[in-house]
């Protein structure tokens, strides 16, 4: 455990230091961040506008949904996709063969070899929304505490979708567009799952669980979360674990490198 | 045959056959473009739920109709051509193309024309599914159509005419594809993508008629809608195309300073 810990520590390090050599980056970054909060803002704004609750959530409620899509953005951004998208690279090229042979679990390194510190401002952003957003709502400690139990259920569906997503590289070349695919289906969660009509909510609860991701943690804050909801995101959580890491451990069976 | 046209002929069906290789991927790109549904939905159900059943004069189905149109136009508006070019600067692949006797720029103009064709028989066809499910009806005015079909084409060459000068400051920073998210940022805010733009603050929408934005994507949407009149098209329509000749003489410029650039990196 603690050489798992100790090999996250330089690997961040190398990949800071990477990054670092182009500084100019940094700002198209920030701009890019600064422009999607704005987005974000103008679009609820627009839709609060007209109405008083949408999907029976107020503006504030909504808020503290948009914040954690944001969270959850920048999560990926920063965590998950720079990893993931090497998969298929490091397959095509045969550099997944160094991987595999390395004395450390192969999931966990693909894992947490990069990072996109570019995008680090997504999370405080994020973060700041949601602060903003229940400083105006009344809150319990209980209800944050649940609300971050949850979330982290939340980012590990985020990761192990995109890991399963990414593991069929070791069958298909290419899977870049799968991740489009989800970021269009992603995009969703930048509501409640309430503010869709009833297929749709159903579609995204039980189908994508995109409403386990952003509406089940701000439920938690706001004190409207059912037990069963409760109890369903850590379920999901694990069963979806289990079955990437099987699904993970089949794909590396299969592998037979890029040469033979 | 005089020696352009035949130019042109070349040029376009080798872009075609280039872009009907890639007809899978043109389908997943088309289904991950799916902002302005999921916004047709929440208004939907916002309309549904509203007193009176519709919001500004807008029902469910007028929310579906706009929504529906908005994401017809902004398919047919896509341009990818400056993370093409942050990577062809990047990647030296530039060079040879700057040997052939014509502007790089007209390749990836008939690649994004080719990939039109590729993709309007599935997109039709989705639409016209879509259109079932959500209850959508387009407007019966036939001038309509061409008329929202000259707008697309300048909002197209416009929208293309930017993205390459954005993709071309990778000639100076590493951090081109960043502007270009800006500006997609810029283009589905003022262009209506989220909401009709009446729907805006005044100020959001007094900034927005100075730029091609609301003529690009919400008025040509409006028009299959059959919410514009001709006298709006006609405004927009030279709008647009003041706009055009602006970014056609910015690109310019960019270019001939960028090429110094590049050229004082490779030789």
């Amino acid at each position: 455990m603690i050489r798992y810990l100790r090999l996250i520590r330089i690997f961040t390090g190398a990949t800071i230091s990477a990054q670092l050599e182009y500084r100019a980056n940094f700002l198209g970054a920030v701009l890019g961040s600064l422009g999607q909060v704005g987005v974000a803002l103008l679009t609820i704004g627009v839709l609060f506008a007209q109405t008083e609750t949408v999907g029976g959530w107020t503006f504030r409620e909504a808020l503290l949904v948009t914040g954690f899509f944001m969270l959850t953005e920048g999560f990926i951004s920063v965590f998950v996709q720079p990893n993931m998208s090497r998969i298929a690279e490091a397959i095509r090229t045969g550099s997944m063969d160094f991987t595999l042979l390395k004395p450390v679990d192969a999931q966990f390194n693909v894992s947490t070899r990069y990072l996109n510190v570019l995008r680090f401002p997504d999370l405080l952003i994020g973060l700041g929304l949601i602060g903003y957003a229940a400083s105006a709502l009344t809150v319990t400690l209980a209800g944050v505490l649940t609300a971050a139990v949850l979330y982290l259920s939340a980012l590990s569906i985020v990761y192990c979708i995109w890991l399963a997503l990414s593991t069929t590289a070791f069958w298909f070349v290419k899977t870049q567009n799968m991740a489009e695919l989800f970021n269009g289906i992603f995009g969703a969660g930048r509501f409640p799952v309430s503010a869709f009509p009833l297929p749709v909510r159903f579609l995204l609860t039980f189908i994508v669980p995109i409403a386990l991701i952003t509406t089940v943690p701000a439920q938690a804050m706001t004190g409207r979360l059912t037990p069963l909801l409760a109890l369903a995101s850590p379920l999901v959580a694990l069963a979806l674990f289990a079955a990437t890491r099987w699904f993970w451990l089949r794909a590396v069976a299969s592998y037979t490198s890029a040469s033979s | 045959m005089s020696p352009l046209w035949k130019k042109i002929r070349v040029l376009f069906a080798t872009r075609f056959a280039e872009m009907a290789e890639y007809r899978a991927e043109i389908i997943i790109w088309m289904l991950s473009g799916t902002l302005s549904l999921i916004m047709m939905l929440v208004w939907m159900s916002q309309a549904a739920s509203a007193p009176g059943g519709q919001i500004r004069g807008y029902d469910a189905s007028g929310f579906a109709t706009y929504f529906l149109s908005v994401w017809l136009v902004g398919q047919l508006l896509v341009v990818w051509v400056g993370w093409e070019l942050d990577l062809m600067i990047r990647q030296g692949t530039l060079s040879p193309k700057l040997l052939r006797p014509m502007d790089p720029m007209w390749i990836e103009y008939a690649s994004h024309v080719a990939e039109r064709l590729v993709r309007i028989g599935p997109l039709l066809a989705l639409l016209v599914v879509f259109a079932l499910l959500s209850g959508a009806s387009f407007t019966h005015e036939w001038w309509a159509y061409p008329a929202a079909l000259g707008l697309i084409a300048l909002g197209f060459t416009c929208r293309f005419l930017y993205e390459y000068t954005l993709g071309l400051l990778a000639f100076w920073t590493e951090s081109s594809t960043s502007f270009t998210e800006v500006a997609w940022l810029l283009y589905a805010a003022l262009g209506g993508l989220f909401a009709p733009l009446a729907f805006y603050p005044p100020w959001v929408q007094n900034v927005a008629v100075w730029t091609p934005f609301p003529y690009m994507l919400g008025l040509p949407a409006q028009l299959l809608a059959g919410k514009a009149t001709l006298a709006q098209t006609g405004q927009g329509a030279l709008v647009l195309l003041g706009w055009v000749v602006v970014f056609w003489f910015v690109r310019l410029a960019v270019w001939r300073l960028g090429l110094k650039k590049y050229g004082a990196v490779g030789a």
